[in-house]
């Protein structure tokens, strides 16, 4: 069994079923693992092998499920269940979506946009302050990838964020590939949303492939769909220098959900996300001596 | 604006069955909002379909993939889950496909289906520490009537009128022939799964009621007589001795309400 030391500096990599028994059996060089807690809350087997793992990986906790901007409230028993495996975990990292999933008890499967204004600021405010009591620990909460908007919307999405994390105490997942689709495909600047992000609160960011298909609302152009199914996009890459820039040393992961490749080839791509953020971390390093 | 329960709802409505009244002038995004909004109708239909046909493999194998995704298609509009582990989504799928395809030609369809359900449950359970024989061993004998039994997490009980667990062996060993007679005959039997391992018995009548009870929690006494009521030939001192021998029970409890001597 390998002894490497690890750790949040050094890129981690969603964790998917289908890796699950070669990650225990082969430990890869990978500094973290993240895994989304419903694909272990009913898996048994799995969650096993990730007690396992865990001894020798920081682990993540991303869920998918909690649905902090559902206006028929969040589901306490599925928030149980995740505290459940929290208390077994003990994740470096517990993390959610700004979206809603859920519905008068019926799961949508998806994260679904909201709009931003004052009645789903305090939704999700006090949603936020919620699932914190109920884990006994900070949660992080991602920037959504964006197809559509709200006519009513009071506020951006970066003033929205910033005013849950003063409110509910809650800290940032900066996906940054979500950051350069949504800034596509609602006709934004991406650098300038994360100029616009509070730096302080940014604890974890994100890195994962999407895909550009015809945009049928726009015949001749392109809309990005989140697939998680490739690679990391040129584009996204460089934002992450930026990124990188902006928020200083991050853990970072690659998430992959479709179409899942090789362990391999997502270590490839976390060991990008190492260069880019050594080199740019570097240069930053440079730039404060000369100044 | 509406208020937010409203917009969510009139979005669940769009997403699961189409009904996209009222949304359109809520939404921007592109030329058309609402052809963005046709990526999350996509998205919520293909990512349960998909879960769907995963946990219905051997059934697609035996009636085809195209039988079963046409009921895939309108179980999600009619069923949305209302479970968030896409693993425990599908218990009424079973019923849904049954009705949904025509069953002359394939009878047990429905109880074929269900025990693909159960096998994607059974394949990620674990087992837990059995009662150890030392434990048995110092009960005393009048009790055991009013004992109820926790079995392991992993356990399946069905009755059958056609040798379906033949027909399950045979897609799990992708040995399928080319013709099958199944014929009418009655089976009971238990499956059991631990990490990942599938194991399939057929039970005598008795010894099937006997488990079967006892694994629902119904105190011994009780599982005895519903052997005795299936099958007169029913043993029940071989049957506990069977059952303590293959560490099927991890927890012992006295039935409240029990007689104490």
């Amino acid at each position: 069994m390998s002894s490497i030391p690890r750790s949040l500096s050094q890129s981690g990599v969603g964790l998917r079923l289908p890796h699950i028994e070669e990650a225990v059996a082969a430990r890869p060089n990978a500094g973290w693992f993240e895994v989304h807690p419903e694909n272990f809350l009913a898996n048994p087997h799995a969650t096993e092998l990730l007690q396992e793992l865990a001894r020798s990986y920081p682990i993540a906790i991303h869920t998918v499920g909690l649905s902090v901007g559902s206006a028929s409230g969040l589901d306490r028993r599925h928030l149980a269940r995740v505290r459940s495996l929290v208390d077994r975990i003990d994740p470096v990292l517990v993390s959610g979506h700004l979206a809603w999933s859920t519905h008068q008890g019926e799961y949508l499967n998806d994260l679904l946009p909201l709009p931003y204004t004052a009645e789903t600021l305090a939704v999700v405010t006090r949603h936020l302050q919620e699932v914190q009591d109920g884990l006994g620990r900070p949660f992080l909460l991602e920037n959504p990838s964006c197809y559509l908007g709200f006519t009513g919307s009071t506020m951006t999405e970066v003033q929205f964020l910033s005013e849950l994390v003063d409110r509910s105490g809650c800290q940032l997942l900066c996906d940054v590939s979500n950051v350069c689709l949504s800034a596509h495909n609602m006709g934004y600047d991406a650098v300038a949303y994360l100029e616009g992000l509070p730096a302080h609160a940014v604890r974890e960011l994100h890195l994962g492939g999407f895909t550009a298909e015809e945009d049928d609302s726009r015949p001749g152009h392109a809309v990005l769909i989140d697939t998680h199914s490739t690679r990391v996009a040129e584009t996204a890459w460089d934002l992450y220098t930026h990124a990188v820039a902006r928020f200083g040393a991050t853990p970072t992961l690659i998430e992959w959900d479709n179409e899942i490749p090789s362990l391999g080839t997502l270590l490839e791509e976390a060991a990008r996300a190492d260069q880019i953020a050594q080199r740019t971390l570097s240069r930053e390093s440079a730039h404060a001596l000369t100044r | 604006m509406p208020s937010l329960a409203e917009v969510q709802q009139q979005m669940r409505n769009a997403v699961v069955t189409g009904d996209a009244n009222g949304i359109g002038a809520l939404v921007t995004g592109g030329g058309d909002a609402l052809r963005r909004l046709a990526i999350h109708q996509r998205h919520y239909r293909a990512s349960l379909m998909a879960a769907l046909m995963g946990r219905f493999k051997a059934t697609a194998w035996l009636v085809g993939s195209e039988a079963v995704e046409s009921a895939a298609a309108t179980f999600v509009r009619e069923q949305p889950p209302v479970v968030l582990c896409l693993a425990e989504y599908g218990e009424a799928f079973p019923q849904h496909l049954s009705r949904h395809v025509a069953t002359n030609r394939v009878p047990y369809l429905a109880a074929f289906a269900t025990l693909d359900w159960h096998l994607g449950r059974l394949a990620v359970a674990v087992d837990r520490p059995a009662v150890a024989r030392a434990v048995w061993a110092a009960l005393p004998p009048a009790g055991l009537v009013d004992l109820t039994v926790t079995c392991q997490p992993g356990l399946y009980y069905f009755t059958a009128d056609r040798p379906i667990d033949e027909l399950m062996r045979l897609y799990l060993t992708d040995a399928a022939p080319d013709r099958l007679a199944l014929p009418e005959t009655r089976a009971w039997v238990e499956v059991r799964g631990n990490r990942g391992r599938l194991t399939f018995a057929r039970l005598a009548a008795g010894e099937f009621a006997f488990r079967k009870a006892a694994h629902t929690s119904a105190p011994l006494g009780g599982a005895v007589e519903q052997a005795f009521a299936a099958d007169d030939a029913f043993d029940p001192s071989a049957a506990l001795a069977n059952l303590i021998d293959a560490n099927l029970v991890t927890d012992l409890e006295i039935a409240p309400g029990a007689r104490h001597s």
